[in-house]
């Protein structure tokens, strides 16, 4: 068994085992099911993912920090103007799509979906296709920055609700402070940045109108981390006692549980649901989002930048086509920007299509000979 | 002799006024002091088919007049200037304008949510918004985006509601055969526990381009209303749920609430009465 499927089925089988559980409950049972998410979806959205999150952060610090893989940031320019150029295809192509039709006014708002990269996902994938190739790192990196944006754009719009900001903004600056004393004291048990922190932080955002499940985000930063040589999704050592390895060993198996659960309560749709939004937010993921970063690692490089070393514009082609999967982040973003409805129906329905990105990333490394079509 | 032959006459003149009208009075005559008014979904093509449909609701109110027209959504199709709210809302429905018919609209996944803001729908600027005549209380959703904001404002609305009747009207149906969309599912387990727990009557929506009644579920009594200038020949896909249909060419409704009653027809594009009936509002337990 390769790494990459190691890989997969460690970390991401609870996914697409969900979302099939989900979408066969879904168009069986319409009324039990939707009852059921309906009465989980608090649960699992805004509380529970808050570990998946934290998760993904930790993964992000421990790549990022000296002797990560992803160290060091000059490395992230390149990817983050592909980032941003992803956004930017996907964006233009889902509202020029749009414009074709009279549904801009109800659909405009989803324009962030297609600006997903599922990381996890597309980790896969790119490995699957290229190995260890430094192709990977690059997607990674791309991937978290357009993520990251992602956010800030989807929260920055459509918050949850509005009218308790200052108190909010008071609680997550307490949360953040709480977190610095803790490690300024040296506070090594991760419980007490996870309840004490975290539960300061999910009642600030949520306050705020911003999304709780990122209650972790800014707290994970502050857990004790010890200096090592770490890949992306390896595993930690097993004698590692340092706060974010803890934080690693004990959520790693649990949050394959809420993930499972969340692609349960989010991925159920009514196949006949599709509509404009579907086809908006899949085209916009398949097609305008490779281009997007294509044309913006052009212009970068044309204005002086320069390819990682090994990265030829055939890998280029590829990983951008793997970050047209948005799946998980995807779904994540519509629920976050479109309120409950069939114009959400709509937009999950082309969350799930962007899969199709797995595809095209396989039919354009077989067209180019890239990685293990190279043979 | 005279006299009295005039006085017979003149008696009987008064004993026949004082009995009371026979019960096969004119159907579209309408009933003293009821509330009554027209149900138009999907409406704003602005091709031929609206202006037959506005043309059978313009005779039908020149012969027993309704003061208002609750609009499902689908309002204005296509693109949404100023040109076309007169294509598509004010030429064809001009008359009734003219005499003081209000149009009450909700929104669907056609319209421009700015068009809240347009005068003649009469929606106050609100996305959802709720408003009463004698003794019914009508409740507009906005079934685009049900956002936990708007079902806590229709579980406030509907609990503070003191009229006899409640009435929801929005674009989506919680129940439909239509084959094409069918029943929204994911709405109704958030909506329905709501209507069953304040007492709501009747649900009207639209965007299944057809006419159905359903048979009341929980209580409820649901019609789909979505046929008044689109149409989706052949739709239907009549199930145990359908009370009574109509797929085979546009269609509009008018009703009428008089005390304890809600008398309902739905009329085709050419006229023909497709469906009619009467609910009858249980009292509260």
């Amino acid at each position: 068994m390769t790494r990459a499927f190691r890989f997969a089925a460690n970390h991401y089988l609870a996914l697409p085992v969900g979302a099939l559980a989900a979408l066969a409950w879904a168009n069986s049972r319409p009324e039990s099911y939707f009852t059921f998410a309906h009465r989980l979806s608090f649960a699992v959205n805004d509380i529970a993912m808050v570990f998946f999150f934290a998760l993904v952060t930790e993964e992000i610090i421990e790549a990022t920090v000296p002797g990560g893989a992803l160290h060091t940031w000059r490395r992230a320019a390149l990817p983050v103007v592909g980032a941003v150029g992803g956004i930017l295809g996907s964006a233009i192509v889902y509202l020029a799509y749009l414009r074709t039709g009279d549904e801009s006014s109800v659909l405009g708002r989803g324009w962030p979906i297609p600006t997903a990269t599922d990381i996890a996902f597309g980790y896969f994938i790119a490995r699957s296709i290229c190995g260890r190739h430094p192709a990977i790192p690059f997607f990674l990196l791309m991937g978290i920055a357009g993520d990251a944006l992602g956010v800030v754009i989807v929260e920055l719009l459509y918050p949850i609700a509005s009218g308790h900001t200052v108190a909010g903004t008071l609680l997550l600056a307490a949360a953040i402070g709480l977190a610095i004393a803790f490690r300024r004291y040296r506070v090594r048990n991760v419980w007490s940045y996870v309840v004490i922190c975290g539960a300061l932080s999910w009642w600030g955002l949520f306050l705020s109108g911003l999304h709780p499940a990122l209650a972790l985000v800014p707290i994970m930063p502050f857990l004790t981390h010890a200096r090592r040589e770490r890949q992306l999704f390896a595993d930690v050592p097993l004698r590692a006692r340092d706060g974010l390895s803890q934080f690693d060993r004990t959520w790693k198996y649990p949050v394959q549980v809420v993930l499972l659960l969340f692609a349960l309560v989010n991925a159920g749709v009514v196949i006949r649901g599709f509509g404009t939004g579907t086809w908006a937010v899949a085209i916009a993921a398949l097609a305008g989002k490779p281009l997007g970063v294509l044309a913006a690692v052009a212009l970068a490089v044309a204005s002086g930048l320069h390819l990682p070393h090994r990265v030829g514009w055939r890998e280029l082609v590829v990983i951008a086509f793997t970050s047209s999967v948005g799946f998980t982040f995807a779904l994540f973003f519509a629920t976050a920007a479109i309120p409950l409805g069939p114009i959400l129906v709509e937009a999950k329905l082309g969350a799930l299509l962007t899969v199709c990105g797995a595809g095209t990333a396989m039919a354009a490394a077989a067209a180019l000979r890239v990685g293990r079509f190279a043979r | 002799m005279r006299v009295t032959v005039r006085a017979f006459l003149a008696a009987l003149l008064v004993v026949a006024a004082g009995v009371p009208h026979a019960r096969v009075q004119d159907p579209t005559a309408p009933r003293p002091d009821a509330v009554r008014f027209a149900v138009i979904g999907d409406n704003g093509t602005g091709d031929r088919y609206e202006y037959e449909v506005a043309q059978q609701m313009i005779a039908l109110h020149r012969r027993s007049p309704f003061d208002m027209v609750l609009m499902l959504g689908d309002n204005i199709y296509g693109r949404q200037d100023p040109r076309n709210f007169v294509q598509k809302f004010v030429e064809p429905y001009r008359p009734l304008l003219d005499a003081g018919v209000r149009f009450y609209a909700s929104l669907g996944n056609h319209d421009d949510q700015r068009n809240r803001l347009y005068g003649p729908f009469n929606m106050g600027g609100e996305r959802y918004y709720t408003f009463a005549r004698q003794n019914v209380r009508f409740f507009v959703l906005d079934s685009d985006y049900l956002d936990a904001k708007q079902v806590a404002w229709i579980d406030e609305a509907l609990a503070n509601a003191r009229e006899d009747w409640k009435i929801c009207y929005f674009h989506h149906p919680l129940y439909s055969d239509g084959r094409r969309h069918g029943s929204q599912v994911d709405l109704r387990v958030v909506l329905e526990p709501l209507f069953i727990k304040h007492g709501v009557n009747v649900v009207f929506s639209g965007h299944d381009h057809i006419y159905e009644r359903l048979k009341p579920q929980r209580g409820i009594h649901y019609f789909i209303c979505g046929a008044s200038g689109q149409l989706r020949k052949g739709d239907l896909r009549r199930s145990e749920m359908t009370a009574a249909a109509f797929d085979e060419d546009q269609s509009f409704m008018l009703v009428e609430v008089a005390g304890a009653d809600l008398f309902f027809r739905a009329i085709s594009r050419t006229g023909r009465i497709v469906d009619s009936g009467v609910v009858h509002k249980e009292p509260r337990p």
